[in-house]
């Protein structure tokens, strides 16, 4: 096959995938091709063209505007770029083989991301974050200088900013806050982290893998550097834009959609990929001047005999662990009397907690949690922790933060709770290794439910406005399968709209079922002759999907 | 009749969000459609008409212009823009000194000519034998892969890409003819 046969077949992909080709923006002086790429775009000329995405000419102007701008400007000052050149080196070569070894398309995109990652040991850079409002005011909030390695530890000093000097550090052991207006440091838990820092690259890399989808919208110059501009449509929330580094094939830049009449970028104006963090950067000790404050929830215990003497029963370990895990530490909350065994993955990047605590209340799962068995006990599922009921409760805080699980049941006069940031199938492997019987929690989709007696017709483009406007911040109660459930009791109730207090209670609704994309949500009420609420996520199945009644049966 | 007047384009100069909002609401589909019909993919015609307008606007200078005319204008910009991204004699069009702009022409152009020349491709494809012309339409008509060309053709993907490119010289040939 000659090189004019593979380039026209790379020219007529690359116009297929909408991207310009190469061959538009070099000078060469063979007529006979250009002739042929001619006659392609000829051809192609008999289909529509393809539009850009909504929102286009907001983006337009918004572009347009900046380049006009950028014309009044004198001298555009020219970023500094200090890199640790064999570190680059060898994320280079190995983004460079991804790309010769792999087409290019986006699973390789997000591949090649994460093998970039995963080379690093550690970085350190700096950190802009800037604020521009719907006139297109541009703000700097803040400026971050930061340390991370690929054990989960950082260190971040904020250097411009409303909290100038703050220090935020984890080393795995614990996690500190030095507040210099103070004069105090905070000491927490290692983990859970609540929150760690922004644009950390390891959770860039992982939200664009779990996203629903990205494209590939130009290529652009930030810090310095050639960069892919990439739109990324994540599970839930508004479409954003990341910068990613075409060499290291790392993520330099994002920017959220505007919300609100304001829109969020940050960027790493400098950036190194370094061996570790320097030690006594992670290593804690309290400055001069400075009092400590004690925030942790937890007293560490160095035995089990310990642990029962402070919180009156003996806790249940379990018997096997999973591979790869060992048990970091045992503490207990004094005040709540619960027991905590803290187990820790070899690599230490994941860790799984059991609670447990003694109970003399009903179970009551939370409304948002899938349901599964343990035993024959109800167990409550949350991905992510969005309430924190019951034993979780204690030796917290989880809700909120992303990337925990828990399942949370009951078992003779005991609640346990598993929480962790593995996958769920790790978690039942250590519910199991408790031995109370066959755990049914389910990992997958569920099996589809009964049929209500009525249904309820959906109109689905009412229900996609819907989901976009929770994703923007509104509505929340639509997540919440009882809420949605009550809503609509309470509207066949008085159909001609609610005003002051529901007419059905949210107390007098009981879940039934909830695999977390069906849910059918008992009524016990003599106001309605409405017995079960058939709910189901029509637009998206994970947490971030609304839920929408789909019918009803009625009581006999 | 909408006009767009001196006042939002002096204001659009300076980079007001508002005004240069205003004034791509009302004019950028027929100038994206017309640039997407000259280079054909959406990365680039997206390019050309941002860079298009910023050319525009800091260069019009009459006031109160109909946006029918501006159109007209920013498709003449645009023609210019894909000259100097391209730099190749490749593109048939002249280029144009944005004071010899005549928006009656580039309109015209606009309308008559498209249609006429999807008339003339359409004869030329019905030029090429069978298997050139299937071949045409599922890569680029119907934006397959050559993977999945030859599996639907039942050829090996090498062939494809000969047929593909012979079929290409034909209608290179066939059009060079008809203009």
């Amino acid at each position: 096959m000659s090189d004019n046969e593979r380039d026209l077949s790379r020219y007529i992909d690359s116009l297929n995938e909408g991207k310009k080709p190469k061959e538009h923006g070099l000078t060469d002086n063979n007529r006979e091709m250009d002739d042929i790429y001619e006659t392609v775009r000829r051809v192609r000329s008999l289909k529509d063209p393809v539009m850009p995405d909504n929102g286009y000419t907001e983006k337009l102007a918004q572009n347009i505007a900046g380049e006009l701008r950028k014309n009044h400007r004198t001298k555009k000052v020219r970023m500094t770029w200090f890199v640790s050149m064999a570190a680059v080196a060898a994320v280079v070569v190995l983004a460079l083989i991804v790309n010769f070894v792999l087409p290019a398309n986006k699973d390789n995109i997000v591949y090649a991301m994460e093998q970039a990652f995963k080379q690093i040991k550690a970085y350190h850079g700096v950190l802009e974050i800037a604020q521009m409002n719907a006139d297109g005011q541009k703000s700097t909030q803040g400026k971050l200088e930061i340390w991370s390695d690929n054990e989960n530890r950082y260190y971040v000093k904020e250097l411009i900013g409303a909290q100038s000097g703050l220090i935020t550090a984890n080393n795995g052991e614990k996690k500190w806050q030095l507040r210099p207006d103070q004069k105090e440091a905070y000491i927490f838990s290692a983990f859970p982290d609540p929150y760690r820092f922004t644009f950390e690259l390891g959770k860039e890399v992982d939200e664009i893998k779990n996203a629903l989808k990205f494209e590939a919208i130009g290529e652009e110059r930030v810090s310095g550097r050639m960069t892919k501009v990439l739109k990324v449509y994540p599970q839930g929330g508004a479409p954003y834009k990341l910068w990613v580094d075409k060499e290291t094939k790392l993520p330099l830049k994002k920017q959220s959609a505007m919300q609100n009449a304001l829109q969020y970028t940050v960027v790493y104006t400098k950036i190194e990929f370094i061996e570790a963090i320097p030690k006594e950067l992670i290593t804690y000790s309290t400055p001069s001047g400075f009092s400590e404050v004690n925030k942790k929830y937890e007293q560490i215990v160095s035995n089990l005999i310990e642990a029962e003497e402070i919180v009156g029963f003996t806790p249940r370990m379990p018997e096997i662990l999973p591979l790869g895990y060992s048990n970091y530490n045992t503490a207990v909350d004094t005040e709540i009397k619960a027991v905590k065994f803290n187990y820790t993955a070899i690599d230490n990047a994941k860790n799984i907690l059991i609670l447990e605590n003694k109970v003399n209340k009903e179970f009551v799962p939370v409304s948002t949690a899938v349901l599964g068995k343990i035993g024959n006990n109800t167990a409550e599922v949350q991905s992510p922790i969005q309430e924190d009921w019951g034993v979780l409760g204690g030796l917290g805080p989880y809700a909120g933060i992303t990337d925990l699980k828990s399942i949370r049941w009951q078992n003779e006069g005991m609640e346990y709770a598993i929480i962790g940031n593995d996958s769920l199938e790790v978690m039942i492997e250590f519910i199991k290794s408790l031995k109370m019987g066959d755990v049914q929690i389910p990992v997958n989709e569920a099996k589809t439910l009964l049929k209500p007696q009525v249904e309820v017709p959906v109109n689905m483009d009412i229900e996609e406005n819907e989901q976009k406007s929770v994703d923007s911040g509104h509505s929340p109660w639509k997540l919440d399968p009882v809420f949605v459930a009550q809503v609509f009791v309470s509207l066949k109730i008085s159909p001609e709209g609610i005003h002051g207090d529901y007419p059905i209670k949210y107390e007098e609704l009981k879940i039934m079922q909830n695999t977390g994309i069906e849910a059918i949500i008992e009524v016990n009420d003599t106001k309605t002759s409405i017995s079960k609420v058939f709910l189901k996520k029509l637009i998206r199945k994970d947490n971030t999907g609304i839920w929408s009644v789909v019918g009803y049966d009625v009581k006999k | 009749m909408l006009m767009i007047d001196e006042n939002k384009l002096s204001k659009a100069r300076e980079g007001d969000l508002k005004s240069i909002e205003e004034l791509c609401k009302s004019t950028w589909e027929p100038l994206y459609r017309f640039i997407y019909y000259k280079v054909q993919n959406r990365e680039e015609a997206e390019d050309i008409t941002q860079d298009t307008y910023v050319k525009a606007i800091k260069h019009i200078q009459k006031s109160n212009t109909k946006v029918e005319r501006y159109i007209s204008f920013l498709k003449a910009v645009s023609l210019n823009v894909i000259k100097d991204k391209w730099r190749k004699r490749q593109y048939q069009g002249k280029r144009i000194n944005l004071d010899d702009v005549n928006p009656e022409v580039i309109s015209l152009e606009d309308s008559t000519e498209v249609n006429a020349q999807r008339e003339v491709i359409k004869d030329a494809l019905g030029r090429l034998n069978e298997e050139q012309r299937r071949v045409i339409e599922l890569r680029i008509l119907e934006g397959y892969s050559v993977a999945d060309t030859a599996k639907i053709m039942n050829k090996k993907e090498g062939t494809v890409r000969v047929v593909q490119y012979r079929a290409l010289q034909n209608l290179a040939d066939i059009l060079k003819n008809n203009d």
